[in-house]
């Protein structure tokens, strides 16, 4: 069976239902299966300055710079938590990447010879509306383009169940 | 072979340019310029084809003789040369196409729809270039090869700031430097302080109002770029407020001049509006141009406003890093929070500022860009029809609100047909000369306050007023070309800052920045309206 996973989250709703069903569900079951969680920070952050032209470039690396530091300190945050919420993430390797979300997690998987790589479900983004924030970039995932190069099997944990579903 | 390769693109955007110019100035492109109304321009055309055509083929060839390294040469001619290219096509086509297809579009609905659609929504070649940018960006992406290109933009919307530097006085500069250092000053700090005061009402975190005060005070995303690492702001909270700023300046900048439009506010009046109001100085000249692209007083206006607020940058990294500084105990020194935020490129415009005072760029005689002729011939003078309109006014008291010195040159225009100085001082040059420039600026200030409703005045008066002062101007030539250049430089930077729009960081917007946002965006631009509209009535700029 599987061997070695790649699990993608970015600490959202949807992310930590794949980190359920990785460490209560595929690691009770193979307790062997080597689990790297990947956070991909993402590289959309450089346009993110958008029409900005008054900045020198020094000002625009001190931003980047900031938002790496950041989202490293965030990831931190999130991967403790996972530490702490499932026992079987002990045995895990975190690691945070820069790039772009669909190459990277192409890319991770290929360089860390897994086997199955596994994202959280499509949720309904209600940004606009909602007044609590989420962390980091609204983004998607580009599921026609990931499937072009993907190198192993995924699998995509399931939502929970609505109401009255 | 890979160097021919990359060569490609250039080659593709050189040889059509200069295609195109052989076909203009062979003149089978005439009868569509004369339906386009473009004919005017056929030369420039035709020359900037072959120059910019010329230019990319020899970089093309360079680029495919030699193996590209490092070099400044590299660095900053031959790998940005495709992308500035395309650019230049992309405005060139706008302008001389596009913008005239829409206003031609534009005529043919007006009898179904009971209005020009590119006048109420001010689609000028300004505001097709940026929206062409975005769309641009956001469909199909940048090309790989024009990537260099594009971000030169920013660097040549600088250039275009700087050049406009040549077209102001010292009496504008100080003029309008009072009124923007007040207006600016007021709502740059009202509004940050506002937006504190709102996150402080709202419960939200002191990492996040302090970089939305700042995007939404200063100078929108450039300031929360800037202030962001200084309030130590996190992820979340820097896409939030970067996504509000986008697109609530989006949005200004199509509302702006159309609102601008509708309550007759003049060229001085809407540039001090824009220039507080709308928060990116990037559409900031965006709106000032689309608003009027064909004279640079709106542009010069706002771009005053702009600068006064880019200044105000530091100054506010100061006080939001004192206030977070004081939290989180870490001290940051002055240079990384004043020296490093200072907008290098408003010492070139004030070196421009001042070579142009010193009559660099034109004689000591011209003024302001513009020969002054007061002499006495028929060329200087108003109408027959239009002498005959003043008189009839001045002499039934149609002109009411005036100040005494202003009346007394409408009566002089009316007794010497032209603006001029005393006759019997024609023979002092000096003196006379002085005269009229002071019966000119009164007169100026007449239009001014007409345009402003400040004062009651029938159409024609006003616009027989308007002609005799256009009668005595003579363009300078070397003021025009600097002119012409610096247009082309905004059209070309807004259409290569519109590429760096992305609707990825539009869509960022949401949650508690966007409702504290359009609370104090839009307080900022009403209170900034009613203020100008009070305050800013009778500016005359030359």
């Amino acid at each position: 069976m599987f061997t070695s996973l790649l699990l993608c989250t970015h600490g959202t709703d949807g992310a930590r239902r794949a980190e359920q069903l990785v460490f209560t569900e595929l690691c009770t079951r193979n307790p062997e299966l080597q689990v790297t969680v990947l956070t991909i920070i993402d590289q959309d952050w450089q346009s993110m300055t958008g029409d900005d032209w008054l900045n020198s470039s020094k000002t625009h690396t001190t931003f980047l710079d900031h938002v790496e530091k950041q989202m490293q300190e965030e990831n931190e945050e999130d991967w403790q938590r996972i530490r702490e919420q499932y026992p079987a993430a002990a045995r895990a390797v975190f690691a945070g990447v820069v790039g772009p979300i669909e190459q990277t997690i192409a890319d991770e998987a290929r360089k860390r010879n897994c086997d199955l790589i596994v994202i959280g479900p499509y949720r309904e983004s209600r940004r606009l509306f909602n007044l609590a924030m989420e962390k980091g970039l609204r983004s998607r995932i580009d599921a026609p383009g990931l499937h072009k190069i993907l190198p192993c099997p995924m699998l995509v944990a399931p939502p929970l169940p609505g109401p009255a579903s | 072979m890979a160097q021919t390769q990359d060569n490609k693109p250039l080659f593709i955007i050189s040889g059509l340019m200069i295609l195109y110019a052989m076909l203009a100035s062979s003149g089978i492109l005439h009868p569509l310029m004369k339906y386009l109304h473009t004919a005017k321009t056929a030369d420039l055309q035709v020359t900037m084809g072959f120059i910019a055509g010329g230019i990319g083929i020899l970089g093309a060839i360079v680029n495919s003789v030699r193996k590209p390294g490092n070099t400044i040469l590299d660095r900053f001619v031959l790998q940005p040369l495709p992308g500035i290219l395309l650019i230049l096509v992309m405005a060139m086509a706008i302008r001389w196409y596009l913008e005239p297809v829409v206003k031609l579009i534009s005529h043919s609905l007006q009898p179904v729809l009971g209005f020009k659609i590119y006048k109420v929504l001010n689609l000028n070649y300004v505001i097709l270039g940026l929206l062409a940018g975005v769309i641009l960006t956001n469909t199909y992406g940048i090309p790989k090869f024009a990537q260099a290109g594009v971000k030169c933009a920013r660097f040549v919307l600088k250039m275009g700031v700087i050049m406009l530097g040549a077209r102001y006085s010292f009496a504008e500069l100080a003029k309008l430097g009072t009124y923007s250092i007040f207006l600016v000053g007021t709502f740059v700090l009202g509004t940050v302080f506002f937006v504190l005061w709102l996150g402080n009402i709202f419960k939200q975190p002191k990492t996040m109002t302090g970089v939305l005060s700042a995007g939404m005070g200063v100078c929108g995303v450039s300031a929360t770029v800037a202030v962001a690492p200084v309030v130590k702001a996190k992820s979340e909270e820097m896409a939030y407020t970067i996504g509000t700023i986008l697109s609530f300046g989006i949005i200004c900048m199509f509302v702006f001049p159309t609102i601008g439009h509708l309550a007759g506010m003049n060229a001085v009046q809407f540039g001090a509006w824009a220039g507080t109001g709308i928060l990116n100085s990037a559409q900031v000249a965006a709106a000032a141009l689309a608003f009027n692209a064909v004279d640079i007083k709106t542009l010069k206006v706002a771009e005053i406003f702009n600068i006064t607020r880019i200044l105000f940058l530091p100054i506010i990294v100061l006080v939001l890093a004192t206030w977070f500084g004081k939290e989180s105990g870490k001290k940051l020194t002055f240079k990384e929070v004043v020296i490093d935020k200072f907008p290098i490129f408003i010492l070139g415009f004030l070196l421009l500022f001042a070579m142009s005072s010193m009559g660099l760029f034109s004689p000591p005689t011209h003024y302001k860009g513009k020969f002054i002729d007061f002499s006495y011939n028929e060329r200087t003078q108003v109408t027959e029809k239009e002498w005959e309109t003043l008189k009839k006014a001045v002499e039934t008291g149609a002109i009411q609100g005036l100040t005494p010195e202003q009346m007394e040159a409408v009566k002089d225009l009316v007794a010497q047909r032209q603006i001029a100085g005393n006759y019997e001082n024609r023979n002092d040059k000096k003196l006379f000369y002085k005269q009229g420039e002071q019966r000119m600026f009164q007169l100026e200030s007449v239009v001014a306050a007409a345009k402003a409703k400040a004062i009651e005045m029938p159409s024609e008066v006003t616009s027989a007023i308007k002609h005799a002062v256009k009668q005595v101007h003579k363009k300078s030539k070397t003021v025009t070309t600097l002119t012409d250049c610096m247009i082309w430089f905004f059209a070309f930077g807004l259409i290569g800052l519109g590429m760096q729009i992305t609707k990825k960081a539009i869509f960022q917007a949401g949650g508690w920045p966007l409702v504290i946002g359009v609370i104090s965006g839009i307080t900022k631009a009403s209170l900034s309206f009613l203020v100008v509209l009070w305050l800013v009535k009778d500016v005359v700029l030359k």
